[in-house]
C-alpha cells in the first residue's frame, strides 16, 4: 500500500468569483506588482500553494485537467497576431508557475498532470510514489468562457494544496493512501476530490481500473 | 541516496521514436550522413506567414485534419508493442506531451466545426489515441513543457520500483501546428534562420519539429538501462534562465556522482538559442569534463514535450550502432570545443548524459548505460 499522511490543508472554493475580484481578495498573498499579471488559476493554485511555503527539497505535484482556460482563450483569439504573453501564460503548468515564480521559490522536483476521469488517482500516486520527505499535492481549475460549451474548459473554478509526509507527524489532520484491488472500474474527477478534501469528507472506494483510494481525516 | 536518483536501474526493453526520417534507426542514419529534416514552412499554414524552418512528417500539412492526421503515424511507431494489458493496473500507461491536441483547438477556432474540439484538450487527445491502441484506462498524463518526456520516464521508473507495475509504457507525441508555431514566432525565436545548436553566432533561432516516441521499462529485460534521473525547477522567470546558470548546474549535480568514474558523452537540449545554449554548454563541461556534446535540433527540430523520448530512442539507437551522430546544422565555432559537430565511435564509453530544459526554468537529466 502507498500511503502518506496529510499535514496542512488548504482550499479556495472561489464560485462564480471574477478575475477583478479574485486579484482584490488575493493581492495580499503576493509581492507587490505580481498580481496584475496573473490569471485566476495562477492566483487561485499560487495563494494556497504558498501557504504551505514550498522548499527545494519538496515534491510537488500539480493536478489541473483545464489548466490555463482564459489564456488560452485569449491566445486562440489572438491570431493571426499571435500574443507571446498569451502563449506563454497558456502553457500548462503556468497556473503553478506563477506564484513560484512570483516568490523565486526554486523546487527540485515537480509533476504537473492534465488528465480526465484518471487525474486524481495518477496524481495521488505521483506524490506516494515520491522519495522526498514532504509532498505538495495542489491544483485546481479557471472557469473559461467560449470554451466551455465545447466542453474544453472547467465550468468551475477551485483550488487546493495539500502537505503531505511519509509519518505522522504531530498535527496530522489525515491520511491518504492507494492500494491495489481487483475491480475492473474506477474514477473520481477533480471536483469531486475537491469537493472531498475542501469537506473533508472521507472516502473510500475505486478511483482507477486496479486502484483503491482512501481519504480518511484524523 | 539524492531524491532524484534511482535506488536501482530501470532497464529499457523497448525504445523507439518518430521524426520525418522515420523511426529511430532511420532517423540515426540520417543524423550521421548530416542530413536536416527542417525546411522552410509557412509559420501559420494555410494561412502563410513567414517562412519558418519546420520538420514536419512526410505528406503532413501544418493545419490540423479531423480525425488528425498524425493519430495513424502514431499507431503505426507503436505498431511493435501493441497487444493486450496495456492500460492496466499492472501494465500502465504514461503520456507525455506539452502540445497534445492543441492543433484541433486551434483548428476549431478557425473553422468552428465542433468535431475538432473533443479531441483539443490533453485527456480528450489521449483519449482518442487511447482508443485507437486498445490501452485500458490506467493511463496518466503528464505535461511540463519540453521536460514532460523525463517526467513520464521518472513516473513509470518509481512505479516499477515500487513494486506497483509489472512493466509500463511512456508514450510521448508533440505534432505541430500553427498553434504552436505562432506562439514561438511571436516569441522571436523562431524565424527564417535554421537552427545552429551551441554554435557561436550573432543570433539564435529555433526549429520545430513534428516528433513522438516510446519506450517500455521493465526490472526483467531490456539491453540498456535508465541508470539516474534528475529534474530541477528553477521558478525564476517564465521564459529565461538564473544568468548564473544555478539550474543547469543543479540539474546535473545529482548524475555527477551518480556517473563516478564513467566514461560518458552527452545528449544536450541544444535548441539553438544563445544564451540557454551557452548556459548549458557551460554547465555540462564543468559537470562533466572532456564529455563530447552534441544536439540534434538542428536536423529534427525541437519536437517539444516529446524531444526527451525521441532523443533517448536516437541515443539508444546511436549505442546499438556503435557510433554518435555529430551536431547536426552547426559549425565552428561552437561554444566549446567539446562541441561533436561530427559522428563519433561510442564504443569506448561506459554511458550517455541526456538533458532536456523548458519554460520556467525547468531541467530534466537521465543517465543511459548499458545493463
Amino acid at each position: 500500500m502507498l500511503e502518506r499522511f496529510i499535514q496542512v490543508v488548504r482550499t479556495d472554493d472561489p464560485g462564480s468569483e471574477e478575475l477583478a475580484a479574485t486579484r482584490e481578495r488575493l493581492k495580499g498573498r503576493f509581492a507587490p506588482g505580481t498580481v496584475r499579471r496573473m490569471t485566476q488559476l495562477g492566483l487561485f493554485v499560487g495563494a494556497v500553494l504558498g501557504e504551505l511555503e514550498p522548499g527545494e527539497e519538496d515534491t510537488l505535484i500539480y493536478a489541473s485537467q483545464f489548466g490555463e482556460s482564459r489564456a488560452l482563450e485569449g491566445f486562440l483569439d489572438s491570431f493571426p497576431s499571435a500574443s507571446p504573453t498569451l502563449f506563454q501564460t497558456s502553457i500548462h503548468p503556468s497556473g503553478a508557475q506563477q506564484g513560484l515564480i512570483g516568490r523565486q521559490r526554486s523546487v527540485r522536483e515537480f509533476f504537473p498532470l492534465a488528465g480526465g476521469a484518471q487525474l486524481v488517482c495518477s496524481a495521488v500516486q505521483a506524490a506516494l510514489l515520491a522519495p522526498s520527505e514532504r509532498v505538495l499535492l495542489c491544483g485546481g481549475e479557471e472557469r473559461g468562457t467560449w470554451l466551455v460549451a465545447s466542453g474544453a474548459a472547467s465550468d468551475q473554478a477551485f483550488a487546493f494544496a495539500l502537505a503531505l509526509t511519509c509519518s505522522r507527524l504531530p498535527g496530522a489532520v489525515g491520511r491518504l493512501a492507494l492500494e491495489p484491488m481487483a475491480e475492473p472500474g474506477g474514477a473520481l474527477a477533480l471536483a469531486d476530490w475537491f469537493g472531498l478534501v475542501h469537506h473533508r469528507r472521507a472516502f473510500a472506494g475505486p478511483v482507477a481500473p486496479g486502484w483503491r483510494l482512501i481519504l480518511e481525516w484524523l | 541516496m539524492d531524491t532524484s536518483t534511482l535506488n536501482s536501474p530501470v532497464l529499457l526493453a523497448a525504445c523507439d521514436c518518430l521524426t520525418p526520417f522515420g523511426d529511430a534507426n532511420a532517423t540515426h542514419a540520417a543524423l550521421v550522413r548530416g542530413e536536416r529534416a527542417l525546411q522552410l514552412v509557412p509559420v501559420l499554414g494555410g494561412e502563410g506567414g513567414d517562412p519558418v524552418p519546420l520538420a514536419l512528417l512526410p505528406g503532413r500539412a501544418l493545419d490540423e485534419t479531423n480525425p488528425p492526421a498524425w493519430l495513424h503515424s502514431l499507431q503505426t511507431m507503436l505498431a511493435p508493442v501493441a497487444g493486450p494489458g496495456w492500460g492496466t493496473a499492472r501494465r500502465p500507461v504514461c503520456v507525455t506531451s506539452s502540445n497534445f491536441g492543441v492543433g484541433s483547438l486551434y483548428a476549431f477556432r478557425r473553422t468552428g466545426e465542433q468535431a475538432h474540439a473533443a479531441h483539443g484538450t490533453a485527456h480528450g487527445s489521449v483519449e482518442l489515441v487511447r482508443r485507437a491502441l486498445g490501452w485500458g484506462e490506467n493511463v496518466a498524463i503528464f505535461s511540463h513543457a519540453c521536460v514532460s518526456a523525463h517526467l513520464g520516464l521518472i513516473h513509470a521508473a518509481r512505479l516499477l520500483a515500487e513494486g506497483a507495475a509489472d512493466e509500463a509504457l511512456v508514450v510521448s507525441y508533440d505534432f505541430l501546428s500553427p498553434f504552436v508555431t505562432g506562439g514561438f514566432h511571436a516569441l522571436k525565436i523562431l524565424n527564417a534562420d535554421f537552427p545552429a545548436p551551441y554554435q557561436d553566432r550573432a543570433t539564435g533561432s529555433i526549429g520545430l519539429g513534428d516528433g513522438a516516441g516510446y519506450a517500455v521499462l521493465s526490472r526483467q529485460r531490456g539491453d540498456l538501462a535508465l541508470a539516474a534521473h534528475s529534474l530541477h525547477n528553477e521558478m525564476h522567470h517564465f521564459t529565461a534562465n538564473r544568468p548564473d546558470g544555478a539550474g543547469f548546474a543543479a540539474a546535473l549535480a545529482p548524475l555527477v556522482a551518480a556517473a563516478a568514474g564513467c566514461r560518458l558523452w552527452v545528449k544536450g537540449h541544444g535548441t539553438g538559442t544563445l544564451e540557454a545554449g551557452r548556459l548549458e554548454v557551460a554547465a555540462l563541461a564543468r559537470a562533466f569534463p572532456g564529455a563530447p556534446l552534441v544536439g540534434w535540433k538542428g536536423s529534427l527540430g525541437h519536437t517539444l514535450g516529446s524531444c526527451g523520448l525521441v532523443e533517448l530512442a536516437i541515443v539508444a539507437a546511436s549505442l546499438r550502432a556503435g557510433c554518435t551522430p555529430g551536431t547536426v546544422g552547426s559549425a565552428s565555432p561552437t561554444f566549446v570545443d567539446t562541441v561533436a559537430l561530427a559522428p563519433f565511435a561510442n564504443a569506448a564509453f561506459d554511458g550517455v548524459i541526456c538533458a532536456s530544459n523548458a519554460f520556467g526554468g525547468a531541467h530534466a537529466a537521465l543517465l543511459l548505460s548499458h545493463a
